[in-house]
Parts: C-alpha cells; structure tokens; sequence
C-alpha cells in the first residue's frame, strides 16, 4: 500500500508536465487529457516497478507495454492513430535526462562513465520500444477477434 | 486511364503532410502505398526521414518517379491526425483525383493550431514539473518553469536569430537554459541546480527521438533509424557543450 501511494506523485508530476508537452506538439481538447493520462499511467508503473524489483531498464518494458495497450485502446475508441498518444504517454519514462548527462561526461573527458550511461540510456530507449511495438503488435492480431466500435 | 502525374501528386503530397507531423517511416509508407493502391495503382514509395520517392508504372509500362524534400522537423499531432483521417477516407472512397487534390493541398491551411501563449504555457508546465521528477522543491519548479519560458520565447521568436541550423540553435537553448539556471540558483530562487537545470533542458532533450529511432530500427527500417539516431546524438552533443560554455561563464563572470 504505501508503496503504490509513493507512486502518485510521480504520477501526478507526469500527468502535469506532459500536459505541457501536448500543447506543445499541437494536441487539442479532450486529446491533452487523454495522452496526459497516459503520461500518468506510464510514470505510475515505472516507479511501481522500480521500487519492488529495481531494474530501470525492465520498468520502462513494462511500463510501455501497459501504455501501449492504453494507446491502442484509446486510438480504437477516439479513431485516430496511436503514435501521438504513445509519444506523449511515454515522456516521462524517455530517457532524455540520461543523454544529456552521457554526452555531458563525454564533454567533461570521462570516457568510461559516458560509455556507461549511453549505453544504459540506449537500453531504456530500446526497452521502451520494443513494449510499445509487442503491444500494438499483440493487439494488431488480436483486433480482428475483438467486437468493433461503432462509427462516429 | 488515370492521369498518373495527378496520382504521383496526390501520394507524395500526402506523404510531405505525414512527414510534416513527424509520423514514423512505416506509417508513412503505408499510407502512399494505399492510398496509391486505391486508385488501381501499385506503386513502390521508398521514404527516409528527410525524403520521399513514389515511382508507379503507367498501363503502357513506362515508369513515373516523383520525389519530394522534406527539412521541416517537429511533432504535429492535430496535423497527423487530420492527414491519417483523410488518407483513410480516401481510400475507402477514392474521390474524383482533382477533388481529392484539393482536399489534400487544403490540408494545412484548415489546421487549429494553439496560440502562441497557450505553447509557452506548455513550455512552463513541462519544465516545471519535469524538476519535480528529479527531486527538485517547489521553488525549483518555478525556477525552471522561469528557464522553460525563455527557451520557449527563444525557440517560438527567435528562429532567425539563431539561424536554421539545428546544431547551434539547440546549442544557444541550452546556454541559455543553463545559464539562466545557474543564474536564478545563485540568485537564491533555485535550491537544486541540477533539477533545474535537467527540468529546464526536458524541452531540448532529444529522449523521444531516441525512442522513435530505435522504434525505426525495431520495425526495419534501419537506415531510417540510424538516421535519426545521428541526429540525436549531434542534439544531445549541442546541449552538452551548451551547457558547458555556460558553466565556463558562470566561473569566469
């Protein structure tokens, strides 16, 4: 229990920011809340994640697999394409603060530890893609099992 | 007979739209290739993140190459869903071609975009919740919504003050970014200077490029991949430096 209520903040910080960035990359209406909520959902399991098992690299596979299969749901409901909800659904598990502080130690002169941290980062991102592409794909060949939506 | 020039018109000013918004590559080859297909074509569309090729073999067996540039970067969700929808449509119900074309020209020109004040809103509330993530206090969270804000002004204003190039634009951002940090924690607003600083560059960072290319990578499109994978580096190496040179300014003043 008081591990998944040391999850909401983060959460709560993901739904936030990534509402930011949705007005950002031109999202309108109800479309902000739908991919902030995915930001919530995606920061909310990351943490889970990281603080019951501590692997950062499976936390943002998990983590992405659960929001790719939000993505795809919503995509299904609000019939649009998932890649916007998904971009924004994953940003604050994205691995940006990782790179920077990696080329920041190349800059610096240290190698070994630039080494490390791009490499970690590189590990996240492709964990990250790799949930999000198993999810849609999973759904892909399931969707056509699945009752359909009506038309808008 | 189709008039094949009008087609090759129609697919790769769809693509351009899709490229616009920053769709994947697969994304955007599928669509051409559908949206072709529709009208009783069957092209081949080769596209990389900066280029798009449409070749379609006329009934008499010549072959029609249309190829369009792209330089334009940047994510454009409304844009991408407006031109997914329509391809859709059109390939459910192949419109008359000029009709069709019209439609697809007029693509950018109906587009809602949020006012200026409502991105540098976002700008703020990214930057300032971001420090939150790396365990900055409520005061750092204002002191990088500060930093957000002026990255924001500079990056919706300042396009020909700081030229096309992405290398140095992303490298004065981040000068600015982490000198203003630096400055605001000297100032006392700021307690973290690490969370304000990494809370404010959250907007240059390239961490969603970096997914999306391994996402290229992942679905095959392996050039596209390493494409954008270079392009991230070189951004993250002009943050870095970015941030260095405002370092060195912060000692020597």
């Amino acid at each position: 229990m008081e591990l998944l209520l040391s999850c909401l903040p983060p959460a709560l910080w993901g739904f936030l920011s990534c509402a930011g960035f949705s007005l950002m990359y031109n999202i309108h209406g109800s479309g902000v809340l739908v991919a902030s909520t995915g930001a919530a959902i995606s920061s909310f399991f990351y943490f889970l994640i990281v603080d019951a098992y501590g692997s950062e690299v499976g936390a943002a596979f998990l983590a992405a697999i659960v929001v790719g299969v939000y993505s795809e749901i919503m995509a299904r409901v609000r019939r649009c394409p998932t890649t916007g909800y998904l971009q924004v659904a994953l940003l604050p598990l994205v691995p940006g603060a990782g790179l920077y502080h990696a080329m920041r130690y190349a800059v610096d002169g240290f190698y070994q530890t630039f080494l490390n941290s791009l490499v970690h980062t590189i590990g996240i991102a492709l964990a990250l893609s790799v949930g999000a592409m198993l999810s849609s794909s999973l759904f892909r060949a399931l969707l056509p099992r699945l009752p359909r939506l009506p038309r808008r | 007979m189709p008039d094949y020039g009008k087609l090759l018109r129609l697919g790769t000013e769809v693509g351009r739209w899709l490229m616009l918004s920053g769709a994947e590559i697969y994304r955007i080859e599928e669509s051409v290739h559908r949206l072709l297909n529709a009208y009783g074509t069957y092209p081949e569309v080769f596209a990389l993140p900066n280029c798009l090729i449409v070749c379609v073999t006329t009934e008499e067996g010549e072959s029609m190459t249309r190829m369009v540039r792209v330089s334009a970067k940047g994510t454009d969700i409304e844009l991408l869903e407006r031109t997914n929808d329509l391809c859709r449509r059109l390939c459910r119900e192949p419109a008359p071609l000029d009709e069709a074309l019209a439609l697809v020209d007029g693509l950018g020109d109906h587009e809602p975009h949020n006012p200026p004040w409502l991105v540098l809103v976002g700008y703020i509330l990214t930057t300032a919740f971001f420090a939150f993530f790396f365990e900055g206090d409520v005061w750092d969270a204002i002191a990088a919504g500060l930093c957000g804000l002026a990255a924001g002004i500079a990056q919706l204003y300042g396009k020909k003050l700081m030229g096309s190039n992405l290398f140095f634009r992303t490298a004065l951002c981040s000068v600015l970014i982490c000198g203003l940090s630096l400055f605001l924690c000297r100032l006392g607003l700021g307690h973290s200077e690490d969370a304000v600083t990494i809370g404010g560059l959250m907007v240059l960072v390239p961490g969603m490029s970096l997914t999306n290319a391994m996402r290229e990578i992942m679905a095959g499109d392996i050039f596209s991949g390493l494409h954008r994978f270079a392009e991230v580096i070189l951004v993250a190496t002009a943050i870095a430096l970015g941030s260095v040179l405002a370092m060195i300014l912060g000692r020597v003043v």
